[in-house]
């Protein structure tokens, strides 16, 4: 739920509630008022009658008047008290029954005693309070009408410095060295996050950056043991005094070093594609490049006896042409390494995928093949082919599938995502 | 040839001269940024060999005095740094070739006599070992004027042989120089037995002599008997 709504919601329920309440208040007020100036005039009239009574020693016409109605009935015996009743009683002059406010009191004439209602009209002051009733009405509801107007436009265009800066969090991107710009606005508590989404940014940037640098230290100071190894290996190897045994624990150790150095330029490789470091993007002809790729590993395939058949067609696809490369040469490489001798490759390009089978032990990888170092026990690999190519696909939002068909492990990366 | 070994790192240069000394070649070094930049002003070279990461300034500046100089000195960049980028620089500055730590030297005295070999010969590009002439460029080879045809793979291995000659080369660093290094193959690489058995018999059928030698298993060592 947006602010904007909640903050609406909560506002409009108050605003509603007590305009209620007040309407509520209002109407049993004026209705209080005017019950007590109806009964004043009813007391006059009251008085008024008495009077005539007393001087004339008579009773006034029961006349009905300026919306008043007056009633004489003889009582006999039990003598009614003086009271105050709202009763529904007939206007002649309207031809129908309107609601009227009554008096009933006792006049005493000639030892005779006398009832008198007298009824005066409610009509009008019903009429006030309804008029009452509507104006507050309207008013609740040009205010919730202007409240909502008010959310709508002045809330928005309040919260516009906080989305722009939403935005700019969301498109931020550690890699780019671009500053988030400050958009001004008049409100203080929109300077203060932009001014600590700005330092933000700038503190995730430094740390990136040492980060790379540290990256790039670490891999230069790691390279150059490893190359002074190697050369030492190749200065030893000149020295040509080896028995048959030692000439073995030689190869040893440069396989070791090979293994050593090939890990570390994968891992950085690794590293370098996930923050977007490999900038040369072009088009790449797949089919051709494939080709060479098979091509190249042809001594590899002879060796084990590999069948490579392939069905392709002319494919265009953008990326690095370094790093197709590895992600052919990683595949090719994956479907070499796990084949069986014998077996078979199959490759098949088109304009939406490239799918790589080959024939193979079954694996229980299936989950975990493209976490880095996961491998099967057997393998010589590092287990960080897959996790690279995985990585590529996912820069170019390509899609890397992998599944096992009778005996045939198949890889497929659609071009599409 | 007369080269100079630009690397900070002792261990490694010492590698590196004792691996290119002899053979008439003359090699000269460097360990920091002031000692390369008064060789390079004062002398001129057939190659170079520049460390990028040197104590006293960037690598890539010398590229930058030397290209002020004057001087058509070859360049091979060898760097710890596995970056495009820097690759990219070191190119666009005059560099011939760009090797990445670690690296066989084998490698490297290849990559270094292809480099002379085209700044020298002005395209010749001819290597000539006893009675075997390989023209590089044509891709032609002349046993005692039997011509010799070879695959692609062949040829390049016996350039490879002949830029180390007298020398062990690994099994290793052959298949990275045939395959490259990208390629992250299995680690037998008995499959280069093939080829080099091959490159052997044709050679030793069009009348030279046999040069090549196992060694240890390891690798093989293609000189003089």
């Amino acid at each position: 739920m947006k602010l904007s709504n909640r903050y609406n919601k909560a506002n409009i329920l108050t605003s509603i509630v007590v305009l209620i309440i007040t309407g509520i208040i209002y109407y049993v007020v004026i209705h209080f008022i005017l019950t007590e100036k109806l009964d004043r005039d009813l007391a006059v009239e009251e008085n008024e009658i008495n009077q005539y009574v007393n001087t004339f020693h008579k009773l006034p016409l029961p006349a009905s008047y300026l919306d008043q109605q007056i009633s004489y009935k003889t009582l006999s015996g039990i003598i009614s008290e003086r009271e105050f009743l709202n009763t529904i009683y007939f206007n002649p002059k309207e031809r129908e029954n309107e609601p009227g406010r009554s008096l009933i009191t006792v006049v005493h004439l000639d030892g005779k005693t006398i009832e008198v209602t007298i009824t005066k009209s409610r009509v009008e002051s019903e009429d006030l309070i309804r008029i009452i009733l509507l104006i507050t009405l309207g008013i609740t509801v040009v205010l919730l009408l202007s409240l909502l107007l008010i959310n709508r436009f002045v809330l928005s265009r309040l919260w516009r410095p906080f989305y722009s800066t939403l935005n700019r969090m969301k498109a931020f991107e550690v890699t780019r060295m671009d500053t988030i710009e400050q958009e001004l606005t008049k409100i203080d508590e929109f300077n203060e996050l932009n001014k600590s989404v700005n330092a933000m940014a700038e503190r995730v940037r430094q740390d990136y950056k040492e980060l790379k640098s540290f990256t790039d230290n670490a891999s230069h100071e790691m390279m150059t043991p490893l190359a002074v190894i190697n050369s030492k290996l190749d200065s030893l190897l000149q020295t040509e005094s080896f028995t048959e045994q030692q000439g073995a624990l030689l190869e040893d150790i440069y396989h070791a070093t090979g293994r050593l150095s090939r890990l570390h330029q994968s891992l950085l490789l690794l590293a370098k594609i996930e923050n977007n470091l490999i900038p040369d993007f072009q088009n790449i002809e797949l089919k051709e490049m494939t080709e060479a790729k098979s091509r190249q590993f042809q001594e590899l395939l002879e060796k084990d006896g590999l069948v490579l058949t392939e069905k392709l067609v002319p494919v265009e696809i953008k990326m690095s042409r370094y790093l197709a490369d590895i992600l052919l040469n990683n595949l090719f490489s994956n479907a070499v390494r796990h084949n069986v001798s014998g077996g078979h490759i199959h490759i098949q390009l088109d304009q939406q995928a490239l799918t790589i089978s080959n024939s193979g032990k079954a694996s229980h990888l299936q989950t975990k093949i493209f976490d880095r170092f996961s491998k099967s026990v057997d393998s010589e690999g590092m287990g960080l082919g897959l996790a690279i190519t995985k990585q590529i696909c996912n820069l170019y939002g390509f899609r890397i599938d992998y599944h096992e068909e009778s005996g045939e492990h198949v890889f497929t990366v659609y071009f599409g995502g | 040839m007369k080269i100079l070994v630009i690397e900070d790192e002792q261990a490694l240069l010492e590698s590196i001269l004792a691996y290119f000394t002899g053979e008439g070649n003359i090699c000269e070094h460097a360990s920091d940024f002031a000692a390369a930049y008064e060789k390079i002003s004062l002398y001129s070279y057939d190659c170079i060999l520049l460390d990028l990461g040197l104590p006293g300034g960037e690598g890539l500046e010398l590229l930058t005095k030397l290209k002020q100089l004057k001087k058509r000195d070859g360049v091979l960049i060898i760097s710890a740094r596995h970056s495009l980028d820097d690759k990219l620089a070191g190119l666009d500055l005059g560099a011939d070739d760009y090797l990445v730590k670690p690296f066989h030297l084998s490698e490297l005295k290849a990559r270094v006599s292809a480099i002379i070999r085209r700044k020298n010969f002005d395209g010749a590009n001819i290597i000539v070992f006893n009675e075997i002439t390989v023209d590089v460029s044509a891709m032609k080879i002349t046993v005692k004027g039997n011509q010799v045809t070879l695959t692609k793979k062949e040829f390049d291995l016996l350039v490879y042989f002949l830029s180390n000659r007298n020398k062990v080369v690994t099994k290793n660093a052959m298949a990275e120089h045939l395959w490259g290094d990208e390629m992250d193959l299995s680690d037998d690489f008995d499959f280069i037995y093939t080829h080099v058995k091959n490159l052997r018999k044709k050679l030793l059928e069009a009348g030279a002599a046999d040069y090549l030698r196992s060694v240890y298993g390891i690798g093989y060592k293609f000189g003089d008997i």
